[in-house]
Order: structure tokens, then C-alpha cells, then sequence
């Protein structure tokens, strides 16, 4: 593993917070953020890391001057960029630094924009909002910027609406727009969180690219510890709204030295995979063959042209052990699961759940075999019925198939226990609880059905680490005491690797590779498998043992 | 696009024949001899038979509903029995005041209501946000005679600046034509004012939290801009739908202004129709009405393609 290992000791300081603290508006409770420091040095890349809540992204907004007026307060500190405190600025003079000395990326490229306006408008007015070029000119300066992000066919993507460009034409866009002005800081709050690896592995190239043309400053927020070692020049480490530790990367990444930071460092998965489990019994209990979707609507008029979702996609798991499905977006895994679901209807093909071929059945004879497959979803913060308490979904699937009453709720008390929450949890509504309790709602919800296979459909993606650990170990315990089979859907290799028995890749619909989880990872056969594992990063540094992976 | 608005504009020839099916078996249906309903109680046997003859009620059913169909596209709407006027230049000569009195309300709530929508939801929960909701829900509770009669006192009697009631055409001058015109279009307004400003402050305030929002905002785009340019057209769609809706409501329902204003619009012809049993005129205004509805909630669809890229259906 190659670290920059890059000294800004005699670079001009850019950015200087000095103890920022940050409350909830007219709260007396604890700070938002605690007298938080941050130095940035020109050219260096910062990283700021830390779990959901941790106050990282307070921290970038607060530099921005964007912080919600009526939720949140600076209440303390300084931010100093090139000797300027912001906090002191008018509502005008702030406003003349956004994009002109300080932008700002975010995480999500498909809603940051304007969906009603062409992104080379949207550029633009990063020069009208502050400049006075005649047009010819800032059309010029928009077209350069659009080139140097490396955008294709830049006078089609100049008047396009954001919806007909992919997710990383879009951060790139984003990234333009950040950059137009040349500004000396720039702050990307989760830039490539949203996106493939192939694609974030490209931008974070670009960013690295544009820093070192323009020798900008980089506050990079990240949860990501992969992405940390490949860019990060300095590391700071965030937890409750306190920075509790900051070092260059290498010296965070060999010798942690909170407790926190090793914690959060250990519960990065690896991406050995852990050993397949046996193979015992050998019952089939999903066999799906020849599966084929393709999407299209044929009117009178339109022309749209069909989209072929999945094809020839075949496989089958037994009692006990995990299939993954893993790709990028667009490659069709979803669309098997929700075809194996019947949420959607799949065009070709069959689908076997317990021997029974249920690809065809109609709403009326499907309801019958929904019980042996259940899913778990990806957002636990949409999954669960806000009005709802938790009691009521949990007994709601049982109740439709003839559980009495009583005994469903003695049952959801039961469930509640084996994912680990208290049973007194059924009375209170799922915003009482956190993301990952949550998932262990969902994931009580569904093996309430006592079923044979469960979909689990990037039922951890939403996770910080630490809590991504747990969920991925209660499903294995759960695995143990019911036998139940797991199918797996997952973008992150390094997820699969710790709990798949198997793992399927899919690219554009199909299945390009299917075997053991070690020899896929470890030996993969298929070009695109291998792209997919080179993406990966911080894929030679073993982040729980603190050191530079031992090659296989 | 242009698929989109071809398959809108043949989706109306449906709906359209529906409603005529329907108008043509309002007078079929009804129990008892047309004829007789139309001649009224004081006929005489030739007169009903002169009446069943002019109808062509002698037919079979569906051969009046083609006949009927056949002068309907003609433009032929039948003749009144009143005044014997054929019923197409009776609307022809009443629904211009409507539609003046109604586009002119149509456009003052507009300009009225969007903007206070958009400052209620950009200054959410101050005083200028609730102010404009209380105007609002008073704008929905007030009934538009009330307002009407309140806004003749005012600016009418006491203040002596604009006529009672009447109504002058844009061709006799255009000062005539508004000053006797602007009681009723504010009168009408506030309903539709208190409707847009809800509609706009709710659905900006849901845009205002979106991302591309705060992406704005840090470009350091002005704030109007942020408003204006990027939040309003955003939010326009539901905006578009309140503001189509009710301007087709709006020509349906002016009967009760047209009342108190003394206007010959249509409102006034249907009310007049309605109580002299004119069966032919109270058709075609059914007629004219579902038109109405089905021409402007065309113009919203297609007006949406045009708000929204992304809208394709």
C-alpha cells in the first residue's frame, strides 16, 4: 500500500478552525459540535472521518455558512481561511465566498442538481452569480472547465438536463462547478458514496488531478476507510462532535492510538472471505432457471426502446447458506431480486421456492407462497411504516397467514429478542429507534414468516461499519439457528466477503461469473470481476490488523 | 414530446363523446314525453305534436342520438325555446364577459398569490408566513357574495370610486372595461388567492429542503435567484395544477358574480335557462362546460412537459 506521505509543514496554512462549537437553536443540550479544530495547508487533502451524527458534515456547513439559520447555531470558535474569519461576515460578503474561495461537492450527484435546468446553465451561474464576462466569453470558460473534468462530448452534455447524464457525468459536473472559480478550498461532503467503484475510483482521480493543477486545499468527508487510504494526506477522526484524534494516514492507519479510531478501523471487513460453511442436507430451496426481464412500454406514438433487465440468469441455494449477487448499478441485480420477490413480474423463466414454480402464479395463487420468501430493504429509515408501531408490523404479516392475535404478538416479543432488542420495543414507533436497531426490525419482520429464503437487498449499505458488523453477524447467527438461506444482493465486495458462501457477479444483465466466495475473490476469472476487485480501495492495507495485507 | 401531446389531445375524444352521450339521454331520460316537458303544462295536443316533430322524437333512439351528433358537429347546438334564438349565438354573445371577467381574475390571483406564497415559505414560520396563512384560510371561509358585497360598499358606495355593477366590453375602452370589471375579478380572486399562496407555500417549502437547493447556495447564487429560478419552477407542477383547476372551475361557476355584478355572462344565461326549462341551452352549457374543463386540463398536462424535462409519459 502506497500512502502519500506528502509534509505541508511549510505550505501556507488555508483553512484554520479554532474550537467551533455548534448548538441546536434555543437547546441547552450537549453541543453539536465541541471545540472542533481543523488546519488545511495548500494542496493537502484532508479527510474527516467518522460515523453518521458524528458532526462531520456540520463542520463542512459551518464553513460554507450554510448551516440551517433555524436549527442549528455557531455558538462559539473561529474559521479562518487565509486570515479572514467567515463567522464574522455579513449575509453578502458570505455569500461572495461561496465558489470564489470556497466550494463544496456532496454526496449525492443525482438530486445536487437542478433537474429543471441544463447543467451548462447551472455551471454558468457560478460566473453570473460573480463575475461580469460577457457571454461568449463565460460559454468559453464553462466549455474549459467541462473539458478539464473530462466530460465527453461536452457540447451535447452542455445542453443536457442532469437526468440524461449517468451518476459520475454528474459529479463531474458538480465538480466543475466547484472548480470554475479556482477556488482555494474545496469541500466534498461524501463525494463517491453514491457511486460504483469503477466510477468513484475515477473521480476521486479527477480530484486528486484538479488539486494538484490548481494547488486547492481539500476537506474530503468520508465514512469510508478504503477511500481514506487512498487519498487522504491527513486523517482526522471525529465521534460525538469532538475531533479525538488527527495524524498523517500511514500513522493513523499503523498506530491508531484512541480506542475509538482502532474500534472503527477493526470493523472494516476485509476483504478475505471468510470460509464457506458445509455443505449438509443439500436442500434446494430457491432454484431459479433462465430468468429473463426486459422493460419497455410499446404505445401508440412512443417508441420507446426495451430494456433488457436481466437474462439467462440462473441459480439456486440450499438450506443454510448465502448467495451474493454482486455488480454495479444497472447490472440487474435488484431486478432478480425483485422478480424472485414477485414485486415484479419477470418475462421469462422459473422460479422455484420450495419446489414450487411460482414465476407465473397469479397475485391469488402467489399469496400462499409469499411466506417462504421474505426481503429485507436497503433504507431501514423508509421501510417501516412511520405511523406504525412496531408491534403492528410486526404482527401484520403473521396475522394475514391466520396467526391469532395473541400469538403473534407473543411471537414479535420472541423476535425482538433474537435480533437483539428489548421486547418492550413493540409498543414504540420506528423513528425511536436507530438505523441499525431498525434493520433488526426489518429483519425480525421478515423471519416472522418462518421463512426459507431471505432477500437481503443492500440490507447493510446504509450502515456506518461498526453497526454494518452487527446486522452482518446477527444474520449469520440467525443462518445458524434457523437454517434459513440467504440471498445476498450487495455492490460492496468487501460485505460479500464476509458473509456469501457463493457470490454470482452480474454485468449488464447477465451472470458473468458464479463460484465459491474465495475463488471469486481471490482468484477471479472474469475481466470484469477483476476491474471490480482492482476498484476496491485500500485493497492492500488490512485496516483490523493495522498493517499492509500479506499476499495470499 | 409531440407524441406526448398528439396521445393527450385524441385521449379528449373519449371523454368528449361520453359527456355528449350523457347530455343527449339528460332529455331522453327524464320520465315522461319530452315533448311534453318542454312544452310546459299549458300545451295544446298540436302543439306537442309540432314540438315531438321538430325534435325529431318520432325516430328511433339512435338514430335522434346521430342526427343530434351530426348537427353538434355542424355547430349546431339547437334553438331555444324561449327566445327562439338559435342556442350557438346565444353563448356566442355571453361567453366573451365570462372569459374576460375570468382571465383577468385568473391573472390577479396569480400575481397576487405566487409571490406571497413564495415569501411565506422562504420566511417560514414569521410573522409574514403566518399572516399569509390567515389570510388565507379567511380567503376559503368568507363566501364570495359576502366579499362581493362588502367590496360594492366600499369602494362603491362609500368611496365612490368604481361602478356598483355593470359590465362595458374592452372595445367601448379599456378604462370602462376595468373599472367596472375589477370588484368582481377581486371579488372572485380571493378564493383563488388563498388557494395558490397555500399551494405555492407548501410546495415550495418542500423544494426548499431539497439538494440542488442547497447546491445553489453554495455557488452563492442570490437569493431571489435561489427563489425564483431554481425553487419555483421546481415546485411549479402542483402550482400549474390549482391554477388550470381553477380556472376552469372559475367559468363554470359564475354564476353567483355574475348575479351580484349584474354581467350578461354565461353564468347568467344558465341560471336563466335552469329557470325557464330551456332544455336546449341548459344542454349545450353542460356541453360547454366539460369542454372547458377537458380544453384547460389539456393545456396543464401539456403545460407540464414543458415545467418538466423529466415528464414523459
Amino acid at each position: 500500500m502506497r500512502f502519500k506521505n506528502r509534509r505541508f509543514d511549510d505550505a501556507d496554512r488555508v483553512l484554520n478552525i479554532r474550537d467551533l462549537s455548534v448548538s441546536l437553536s434555543g437547546g441547552h443540550q450537549r453541543p453539536i459540535l465541541d471545540k472542533v479544530n481543523v488546519t488545511i495547508h495548500q494542496g493537502e487533502t484532508v479527510c474527516l472521518v467518522g460515523e453518521s451524527g458524528s458532526g462531520k458534515s456540520v463542520t463542512s456547513l459551518a464553513v460554507m455558512g450554510l448551516l440551517t439559520k433555524d436549527a442549528l447555531t455557531v455558538t462559539g470558535g473561529v474559521i479562518d481561511l487565509e486570515g479572514q474569519n467567515l463567522l464574522e461576515l455579513d449575509h453578502k460578503a458570505m455569500r461572495q465566498m461561496r465558489a470564489r474561495r470556497i466550494s463544496m461537492i456532496f454526496q449525492e450527484p443525482m438530486t445536487a442538481l437542478n433537474p429543471v435546468m441544463q447543467v451548462g446553465a447551472q455551471i454558468e451561474e457560478v460566473l453570473d452569480s460573480h463575475t461580469k464576462l460577457p457571454p461568449r466569453e463565460k460559454k468559453k470558460r464553462v466549455v474549459d472547465i467541462m473539458n478539464q473534468v473530462h466530460l465527453p462530448d461536452v457540447e451535447r452534455i452542455y445542453n443536457s438536463y442532469p437526468h440524461q447524464l449517468s451518476g459520475g457525468q454528474r459529479q463531474r459536473i458538480m465538480i466543475a462547478m466547484a472548480l470554475i472559480l479556482e477556488p482555494k478550498l474545496l469541500i466534498a461532503d461524501e463525494p463517491t458514496t453514491a457511486l460504483d467503484v469503477t466510477t468513484q475510483n475515477q473521480v476521486l482521480a479527477l480530484i486528486t488531478e484538479l488539486q494538484e493543477k490548481h494547488g486547492t486545499a481539500v476537506l474530503f468527508i468520508t465514512h469510508d476507510m478504503g477511500v481514506v487510504a487512498e487519498i487522504a494526506d491527513t486523517v482526522y477522526v471525529m465521534k460525538d462532535g469532538q475531533i479525538i484524534e488527527h495524524a498523517p494516514v500511514e500513522t493513523l492507519l499503523r498506530h491508531p492510538t484512541e480506542e475509538y479510531t482502532r474500534r472503527l478501523l477493526q470493523a472494516v471487513p476485509s476483504l478475505i472471505p471468510r470460509p464457506a460453511r458445509e455443505r449438509n442436507g443439500a436442500v434446494e430451496v430457491l432454484d431459479v432457471e433462465g430468468l429473463r426481464k426486459v422493460y419497455g412500454i410499446r404505445r401508440l406514438f412512443s417508441r420507446a426502446k426495451p430494456t433488457l433487465a436481466a437474462q439467462d440468469v440462473s441459480f439456486s441455494i440450499i438450506r443454510g447458506r448465502t448467495l451474493g449477487i454482486v455488480g454495479e448499478s444497472g447490472s440487474g441485480k435488484s431486478t432478480v431480486a425483485r422478480c424472485i420477490m414477485r414485486l415484479i413480474d419477470p418475462t421469462e423463466g422459473e422460479i422455484r421456492v420450495a419446489s414450487t414454480d411460482i414465476a407465473r402464479l397469479s397475485r391469488r395463487e402467489l399469496r400462499p407462497h409469499r411466506r417462504h420468501i421474505q426481503i429485507v430493504f436497503q433504507d431501514p429509515f423508509r421501510s417501516l411504516n412511520p405511523r406504525w408501531t412496531i408491534g403492528q408490523s410486526l404482527i401484520e404479516g403473521q396475522l394475514n397467514y391466520g396467526t391469532s392475535r395473541s400469538e403473534a404478538i407473543k411471537r414479535s416479543g420472541e423476535l425482538l429478542e433474537l435480533v437483539g432488542l428489548p421486547a418492550d420495543a413493540l409498543k414504540r414507533y420506528p423513528h425511536q429507534f436507530s438505523g441499525g436497531q431498525r434493520q433488526r426490525i426489518a429483519i425480525a419482520r421478515a423471519i416472522a414468516m418462518r421463512p426459507d429464503v431471505l432477500v437481503a437487498d443492500e440490507a447493510v449499505s446504509a450502515l456506518d461499519v461498526s453497526v454494518q458488523a452487527q446486522v452482518l453477524q446477527l444474520l449469520d447467527e440467525l443462518q445458524e439457528k434457523l437454517g434459513i438461506a440467504i440471498l445476498f444482493i450487495t455492490h460492496d465486495l468487501r460485505v460479500a466477503a464476509q458473509i456469501c458462501d457463493e457470490v454470482v457477479v452480474m454485468q449488464h444483465g447477465r451472470i458473468v461469473e458464479h463460484d465459491t466466495a474465495a475463488n471469486v475473490l481471490m482468484h477471479p476469472q472474469h475481466d470484469y470481476t477483476r476491474a471490480l476487485i482492482e476498484a476496491a480501495p485500500g485493497r492492500h492495507w488490512d485496516f483490523a490488523n493495522f498493517k499492509e495485507l500479506e499476499p495470499a | 414530446m409531440l407524441g406526448y401531446i398528439i396521445r393527450r389531445i385524441l385521449a379528449v375524444i373519449p371523454v368528449m363523446a361520453i359527456v355528449a352521450v350523457f347530455v343527449f339521454l339528460l332529455l331522453r331520460l327524464t320520465p315522461g314525453d319530452p315533448a311534453a316537458i318542454l312544452a310546459g303544462d299549458m300545451a295544446t295536443p298540436e302543439q306537442l305534436a309540432r314540438i315531438r316533430e321538430s325534435l325529431g322524437l318520432t325516430d328511433p333512439i339512435h338514430i335522434q342520438f346521430i342526427n343530434w351528433v351530426g348537427r353538434l358537429l355542424q355547430g349546431d347546438l339547437g334553438t331555444s325555446l324561449i327566445s327562439n334564438t338559435p342556442v350557438m349565438s346565444m353563448i356566442g354573445s355571453r361567453i366573451w364577459p365570462t372569459l374576460q371577467v375570468g382571465t383577468l381574475t385568473i391573472i390577479i390571483s396569480v400575481l397576487i398569490a405566487v409571490p406571497m406564497g413564495v415569501i411565506a415559505a422562504w420566511r417560514h414560520r414569521s410573522w409574514i408566513d403566518y399572516a399569509v396563512m390567515s389570510f388565507s384560510v379567511l380567503g376559503f371561509s368568507v363566501p364570495v357574495f359576502v366579499i362581493g358585497y362588502i367590496l360594492i360598499k366600499i369602494f362603491s358606495i362609500e368611496l365612490r370610486w368604481l361602478p356598483v355593477q355593470g359590465y362595458a366590453s374592452p372595445s367601448d375602452g379599456i378604462g370602462a372595461f376595468f373599472s367596472r370589471a375589477l370588484l368582481p375579478c377581486l371579488t372572485l380572486a380571493t378564493i383563488y388567492v388563498a388557494l395558490i399562496a397555500r399551494m405555492t407555500r407548501a410546495s415550495l417549502l418542500e423544494v426548499l429542503g431539497e439538494d440542488y437547493v442547497r447546491t445553489a447556495r453554495a455557488k452563492g447564487v442570490k437569493e431571489k435567484y435561489v427563489l425564483f429560478r431554481h425553487a419555483l419552477r421546481n415546485a411549479a407542477v402542483p402550482i400549474m395544477t390549482i391554477i388550470g383547476t381553477g380556472f376552469a372551475l372559475l367559468i363554470s361557476g359564475v354564476v353567483v358574480t355574475e348575479s351580484v355584478f349584474n354581467i350578461p355572462g354565461i353564468g347568467r344565461l344558465t341560471v336563466d335557462a335552469i329557470l325557464a326549462r330551456d332544455y336546449p341551452v341548459i344542454q349545450a352549457m353542460i356541453l360547454l362546460t366539460s369542454a372547458i374543463y377537458v380544453f384547460v386540463n389539456l393545456l396543464i398536462d401539456i403545460s407540464y412537459t414543458f415545467i418538466d424535462p423529466r415528464i414523459r409519459y
